[in-house]
């Protein structure tokens, strides 16, 4: 299995997103002690993915720091760390460290890393660089393997979603004439979760 | 056919003489007259009043506008009134005379409704087909948009009109009512630079302006009490002149944001601006702007037909005339309250 | 004397703001106009990935407002809206989701809703009803359901302690059915059919003042009465369902009466 790159939506050609899984990290110590020294070799946003929900949830935090570098204003020390921040449904850096950044204790682990005109990095040498310094199983980066790794718990605690009504598909009876959960009621359960992440996400900082 | 028209809704007393020739050839105007009741700096029009200055003039300007007009008093096909929306006693002072000339020279009554007047003056004058009308004076603010025989109220102040809104603070102020007090605003906002927050209240197609009149007022007090203020992104010191220009940019900013919402709904790109604040000339260059943004055009008349007048009720009445409208004597009312959207438009497809 | 005619202050072509740097960046698909609003431009574009479509709302500076009273606005509104669809959506209002957004550059992305505005299908259903010379007031089950969701919806959206601001028949979705249950809402051929979706909430704001929530009705009551004349009955079955659908609500259909009379007095001297 090998890392994935991706050219998001309304981003430079010249700016791709590089993203690795790993599952069974061993060696989380040592890449989170590569963090705190500021290693050059590392910069990463290396995330823990167990309060990642899918593919989407993490790329819009990639998509969010790489626009506001373009904008010329991330709030932290570079795009890798901003992309972590981006994942915050608040404006506490640390604390989004805390909550999304590797930890000693990760073991899935999400790295990603974004190419740019100053940081031309190839998929081939990020590949050959994780490889060798990842202690994991590296995985695909897809919803089915992100799902058996998600915290749901966690997540909706993090982003304070536990009083949910469960958006469009709840406990209640809908508006428009629907009630409970249908046979497919647990993946839209999900899938509901998971926009209103992106929706916390968005509005960082700027809530009531 | 040949109509008189009398307007004394407000403060303006006016009388004007039409002819409506056949076969679509635009109207022609005999005679358009005025007199304004112009009350002294710091004081609005009271009804009493009012009502006695239209009495002592009315006859003098019905006389004047038919010499004017070179018809006799066998020319003219009927006699069209203000029949409202307006102040009370100014309406029936006109109502009055209306009735006194129907007695006199034999001729039936036409009752308007004082904003379809201005809509259809505005038509007739800018030659605007079907516009999104922007009806804004001292008594109403209503945007309009005619649909199956009526002109529909899209959008209009929930509270005060924004007329209101501009004499009153001219009142604070203190500065002249004479030509308009909105006048002298817009002659004083055009020296003035600083923008000042002032609340923004647009409701769908709906506004407010008394929560910003209360605003500009308590800023007017705390300059009067304090000269030397200045703004504190610039540091320029903050005028009368400012405030003016703060009023102004706001209210009108509010006023093309709804105009601009009912044309998106109901698909129009023709505006029409007719009432007495459509002489401003700033809103109308603020009209002008969001029109060309939208790839349509703005229709404004001049202060002989945005100010309250008679031609706009002969013009009106006569419309009405023509498709067999009339209004018998014993019927010959007036009223404070008559809703644009009350009057079955009959000459229009 | 000769009346002269007083022409168009200004008469030019349309002139398309440029979309923000952001959104003239590569992407699978460019982003097409969908219309242009009052406010704002609406584009349907594609978020993160091409197969993810999303709306994209933007708020070119509107050149007739002074700049700063402009970006206050802007600025504000793309918040505003933003919080409170996350906030409906998270209560279980029928609401497009919240993607992105950038209230300086006056953008927000929000998720793509299918299908068509109510306006354009209750005048559809109209027109067939015409067409097919079935008479005026006959009632219909089709479109008595759908004016019950419509009350429906607009109930919930004010029970969560949302008013819309600008509530007309242009400002709701009726969504294709994703669930096609007992109430049956997905009959092929049915231009009724459907989930309402609320959208442009660019004029709203959060409040549970029984004058606010009946000033909604009312921007809707005059909606329905100026765009469709020969539906203005049917606003009855829409408040009723309205009327059942929160604690609170019999409260402001009162209030509505209140506010009817008030609009009434308008046309007076202020």
């Amino acid at each position: 299995m090998a890392l994935e790159s991706i050219a998001l939506e309304h981003l430079p050609a010249s700016h791709t997103v590089h993203t690795a899984l790993f599952r069974n990290v061993k060696n989380a110590s040592f890449l989170h002690q590569q963090l705190l020294a500021g290693n050059k070799d590392f910069e990463y946003a290396l995330i823990d993915a167990s309060v990642i929900m899918s593919r989407l949830h993490a790329l819009a935090a990639a998509y969010r720091a790489v626009n506001d570098s373009l904008e010329s204003r991330l709030r932290s020390r570079n795009v890798h760390s901003e992309i972590v921040f981006s994942l915050s449904p608040n404006n506490n850096i640390a604390e989004s460290f805390r909550r999304f950044g590797i930890t000693p204790q990760t073991t899935n682990l999400l790295a990603i890393k974004v190419s740019t005109p100053s940081s031309p990095a190839t998929a081939t040498e990020i590949q050959s660089h994780l490889s060798k310094e990842v202690d994991g199983e590296q995985v695909e980066f897809s919803d089915e393997v992100l799902q058996t790794m998600t915290d749901l718990a966690r997540v909706k605690k993090i982003y304070k979603l536990n009083s949910t009504g469960g958006g469009n598909n709840g406990g209640k009876k809908g508006v428009n004439g629907t009630s409970g959960l249908g046979a497919s009621g647990l993946e839209d359960e999900r899938k509901e979760l998971e926009i209103l992440v992106l929706g916390s996400m968005a509005l960082r900082g700027a809530t009531n | 056919m040949i109509a008189i028209g009398l307007e004394g809704s407000a403060n303006k007393l006016g009388v004007g003489v039409i002819s409506h020739s056949p076969h679509g050839k635009p109207a022609q105007i005999l005679s358009n007259i005025r007199h304004t009741f112009v009350s002294p700096p710091g004081e609005g029009f009271l009804p009493k009043d009012t009502a006695k200055h239209h009495r002592s003039w009315v006859i003098k300007l019905v006389k004047q506008a038919m010499a004017q007009a070179g018809v006799s008093i066998a020319d003219v096909d009927c006699i069209c009134y203000t029949k409202g929306p307006g102040m009370g006693a100014p309406l029936q002072s006109v109502a009055v005379a209306a009735r006194m000339l129907s007695l006199l020279w034999q001729k039936e009554l036409v009752g308007v409704n004082h904003c379809v007047g201005h809509i259809e003056m505005g038509r007739e004058i800018t030659g605007a087909q079907n516009p999104v009308v922007l009806y804004v004076s001292g008594g109403n603010t209503q945007v309009i948009a005619y649909a199956e025989q009526r002109y529909r109220i899209f959008g209009e102040a929930l509270d005060i009109a924004v007329g209101n809104c501009l004499d009153r603070f001219a009142r604070t102020l203190e500065i002249s009512n004479d030509p308009a007090p909105g006048y002298n605003i817009e002659q004083l906002a055009k020296k003035g630079k600083v923008l000042l927050d002032l609340p923004y209240a647009v409701k769908g197609m709906d506004c407010s302006f008394s929560g910003i009149l209360a605003s500009i007022d308590i800023l007017a007090a705390e300059l009067k009490a304090n000269p030397e203020q200045r703004d504190p992104i610039t540091g320029e010191v903050i005028t009368t002149a400012d405030l003016c220009f703060s009023l102004q940019e706001t209210v009108f900013a509010m006023l093309v944001e709804i105009t601009e919402r009912a044309m998106a709904h109901v698909g129009s790109n023709q505006v029409l601006i007719v009432g007495g604040v459509g002489c401003n000339e700033r809103l109308q260059e603020m009209m002008g702007l969001m029109a060309k943004d939208r790839g349509g055009s703005v229709f404004a008349t001049d202060e002989r037909f945005c100010i309250d007048n008679g031609i706009m009720i002969a013009h009106a009445g006569l419309l009405a005339y023509e498709t067999g409208f009339r209004t018998p004597l014993e019927e010959s009312t007036c009223t404070q309250r008559f809703r644009t959207d009350e009057v079955f438009v009959k000459w229009r497809d | 004397m000769e009346t002269e005619t007083i022409p168009a202050i200004e008469t030019a072509p349309i002139e398309r703001p440029p979309l923000p740097p952001v959104f003239q960046y590569p992407s699978a698909v460019p982003p097409s106009l969908i219309t242009q609003g009052a406010e704002a431009l609406l584009y349907r574009s594609t978020y993160l990935l091409p197969t993810l479509p999303c709306a994209l709302k933007y708020r070119p500076p509107k050149p007739y407002r002074h700049p700063t009273l402009d970006l206050r606005l802007t600025k504000h509104r793309i918040l505003s809206e933003a919080r409170v669809l996350a906030k409906c959506r998270r209560e279980g209002v029928p609401v497009p989701a919240v993607y992105a957004l950038d209230e300086t550059a006056g953008w927000l992305m929000i998720e793509w809703i299918e299908g068509e505005v109510v306006r354009i299908r209750l005048n559809e259903w109209l027109q067939q009803r015409k067409d097919e010379g079935i008479a005026e007031g006959v009632d219909d089950d089709r479109l008595v359901r759908l004016m019950e969701r419509v009350g429906r919806a607009v109930g919930r959206m004010h029970a969560v302690g949302v008013v819309h601001g600008d509530l007309t028949t242009s400002n709701m979705m009726l969504r294709p059915g994703r669930h096609a249950g007992p109430d049956g809402d997905s009959a092929v051929g049915d231009v009724l059919a459907g989930d309402i979706v609320l959208i442009d909430f660019g004029l709203a704001s959060q409040s549970t003042q029984d004058e606010d929530r009946a000033v909604d009705l009312y921007v809707l009551e005059r909606a329905f009465g100026s765009t469709h004349p020969r539906a203005e009955s049917l606003f009855k079955v829409v408040l009723g369902a309205y009327g059942k659908s929160f604690k609170g609500a019999d409260v402001v259909l009162k209030r509505l009466e209140d506010v009817r009379m008030r609009g009434r007095k308008r046309s007076m001297l202020g």
